[in-house]
């Protein structure tokens, strides 16, 4: 008898403690030990003022006050203390949430700072919690907004840099699992204790200059307004070396307050997201396209009469009448010609026409020198390519290309357009556009080596001087006397055409204006475009006096010796 | 030759006895029955526990003195990235173009460049 009770509790030990062994080893783990995430640090957003950077994203931590209606003993205090510390942090009509004793979980006040947080935990009030969240917290306010994105409330990156950079940005969250006390606190006894380090996300140094970009919005807006466009954009660039110095668009918002933005739309840098026909800033292209074939220079001269036909049935006006007769391409340039144009793909060809062969060097150019019409690849999130037509394409036929050379027909972004045109004045070299400059570590920035040309002899130094020396003749017959005496600034007016079903808009144009500016050499280049839904804007009248403004300010800011 | 081996290693031994003439042969007189025994093994079990309790207390204590510092630095850390938000706040373009000293700037009439 004794030893048949003796057996089975033989056995039943031996079922639990070895058959069963891991099932109760598993469960007295679940009730030990504890797993703990350990966030990552979102990684910063800095731009540079000068030479050193300046933060212009960074984390705050904000806290949660919540309430359990079942567990607060004294309602009167917490109301009080509530409405003294948190004042308009607390939600609507909080103190009512505290009677809701069917919930154990009220909010009662969100985005507390953590003085806030502190005072409210040392009243020791019963029944009170805090969760802590970080939040990002910009304090430019709305500067660089669309450059910038923000994050959205799931932690993820939108637009911008946030998108585009979010992994990098978002670093990976640690693991801590260790057995814990009562009160949650880890121990180190234990086998099992797994620790996996955080690593904090990179902190970015952007290539834009707070100062620039603060002058470019206020000289944008300032534009805005006097011309009555609806929207604008405007970009700045090193044509030495791509790097983005400042980019802005109107309307913006405030990536803090995202959550406020009605209209979407407002996310999308154009800059880079909204391609369009350039219009005759595209001159510089096909002027650049010719001079280095060999076919024109500036000094050559064509028979103007205001209109050109294409094939038999397409006819090219000017819009600017009565610059007839024998003149050269500088003229056509400076008074913006369309025939003056046709005529240099004309001349790419057999001269009457614009042949398959004008058409191949034209793409070869503007596509696959200039690189129109493909994304550039620059650090931002929703560029897009737009389009130029490849001539191997039933659409790419010598009616297209013969508008494309005063840049209708094909789609571009400003940054696509601004990007080719630093290689055009900078001696030839195209570098792709960046908008970042390095990271900052422990040990400080540390700068991303110089770029490195996408290629070089994208047109040659002549062109390129010839170019330079065009844009700013163009410039200066009738808009010299707004820049600062002494300064070699060039550009090309442009006034687009809307393109709308089954043609182009009798009521809107939209105003661009494309140039560079420096000493002896190109210091910076601008893109200036203004439009507004039925505004007809032109480059001259609208978008050069915004350029003009920004120009003048560069040169005094980047301390730039006059030419000599 | 055999013989003579074990005379000279019995020659040995007795050098050794003599040499140490302490040497005894010691049989205690106190037996200690199943229950000592068990007491015995229960006693050096419990300082051995005792042993164990002593060191995983002394570690779960350095615990909690790890953990009061890591929540030290967290707390100067928040301290800290306050302060750096707070002086970017202050030094942010809008706060410095609104600032007194920015209001009683003018823009230079012209600018000369030192060669």
């Amino acid at each position: 008898m004794i030893l048949g009770i003796g057996a089975i509790f033989v056995i039943r030990l031996f079922y639990l403690q070895v058959i069963r062994h891991d099932y109760y080893v598993g469960l007295a783990t679940e009730e030990q030990q504890s797993r703990f995430v350990i966030p990552a640090s979102r990684g910063q957003i800095y731009a540079k003022s000068g030479d050193t950077p300046v933060q212009l994203v960074m984390n705050e931590k904000v806290y949660t006050v919540f309430a359990d209606p079942v567990t607060i003993s004294d309602k009167a205090k917490i109301v009080e203390t509530m409405r003294r510390i948190a004042g308009g942090n607390t939600r609507p009509e909080f103190d009512k949430l505290l009677d809701k004793t069917d919930t154990r979980y009220q909010i009662i006040a969100t985005k507390l700072s953590r003085l806030q947080a502190d005072k409210i935990k040392a009243e020791g009030l019963r029944g009170i919690g805090f969760q802590e969240l970080s939040q990002r917290v910009y304090p430019e306010n709305a500067l660089a907004g669309q450059i910038l994105g923000f994050v959205n409330t799931t932690g993820e990156g939108s637009y911008g840099i946030e998108g585009y950079l979010n992994t990098d940005l978002k670093g990976k969250d640690g693991l801590l699992q260790a057995v814990t006390d009562v009160s949650n606190v880890p121990l180190t006894i234990g086998n099992n204790n797994i620790r996996t380090p955080k690593q904090d996300g990179k902190n970015v140094v952007l290539t834009v200059d707070r100062n620039i970009q603060s002058k470019v919005e206020a000289a944008l807006a300032a534009g805005i307004d006097r011309t009555g466009a609806t929207k604008g954009s405007a970009l700045v660039m090193d044509p030495h070396t791509g790097k983005i110095l400042a980019m802005a668009n109107l309307p913006t918002y405030s990536p803090g307050a995202y959550n406020k933005v009605e209209n979407v739309a407002d996310f999308n840098n154009n800059a880079i997201s909204d391609p369009y026909e350039p219009g005759s800033s595209l001159k510089t292209y096909t002027l650049a396209t010719g001079i280095d074939k060999g076919v024109v220079k500036t000094s050559d001269t064509y028979n103007n009469t205001d209109s050109i036909k294409i094939g038999d049935d397409y006819v090219v006006g000017n819009a600017t009448k009565g610059q007839t007769g024998i003149i050269s391409f500088q003229r056509a340039l400076t008074w913006s010609l369309n025939t003056g144009f046709v005529t240099i793909a004309q001349r790419l060809g057999d001269g009457n026409s614009v042949t398959k062969g004008a058409r191949d060097s034209m793409y070869e150019y503007f596509h696959d020198r200039l690189r129109l019409g493909q994304l550039t690849g620059v650090e931002l999130a929703n560029e897009a390519p737009g389009t130029v037509f490849s001539p191997e394409e039933v659409q790419g036929n010598a009616v297209r290309y013969a508008t494309m050379s005063f840049g209708q027909g094909l789609d571009t972004t400003m940054l696509q357009v601004a990007s080719g045109f630093n290689a055009l004045v900078n001696g030839g070299t195209y570098y792709k556009p960046t908008i970042i400059d390095g990271y900052m570590t422990d040990d400080g920035f540390v700068q991303n080596p110089a770029s490195a040309p996408l290629q070089t002899g994208v047109v040659s130094k002549s062109t390129s001087d010839q170019i330079v020396q065009a844009t700013h003749d163009a410039r200066a017959s009738s808009f010299g006397y707004t820049d600062k005496p002494g300064y070699y600034i060039g550009g090309k007016t442009g006034t687009s055409q809307v393109g709308v079903a089954g043609g182009y808009s009798n009521t809107e144009t939209i105003g661009s204006y494309l140039g560079y500016g420096g000493g002896n050499e190109a210091e910076y280049v601008i893109m200036i475009r203004l439009s507004g839904d039925n505004k007809e804007l032109q480059g001259a009248r609208d978008a050069l006096p915004v350029f003009t403004d920004i120009s003048n300010w560069m040169l005094d800011y980047l301390k730039v010796h006059p030419k000599g | 030759m055999s013989h003579q081996n074990n005379n000279y290693i019995a020659s040995r031994r007795q050098q050794n006895w003599s040499r140490n003439q302490n040497t005894t042969r010691f049989v205690s007189s106190i037996k200690l029955g199943p229950v000592a025994h068990t007491v015995l093994v229960a006693l050096m079990i419990t300082v051995l526990g005792l042993i164990y309790l002593t060191q995983a207390t002394r570690a779960t204590s350095y615990d909690y003195e790890s953990q009061k510092i890591d929540s030290q630095i967290a707390d100067l850390n928040d301290q800290k990235s306050d302060l750096q938000i707070e002086n970017a706040r202050l030094t942010a373009l809008e706060t410095v173009k609104n600032s007194s000293v920015a209001r009683e700037m003018t823009t230079p009439v012209s600018t000369e460049y030192a060669q």
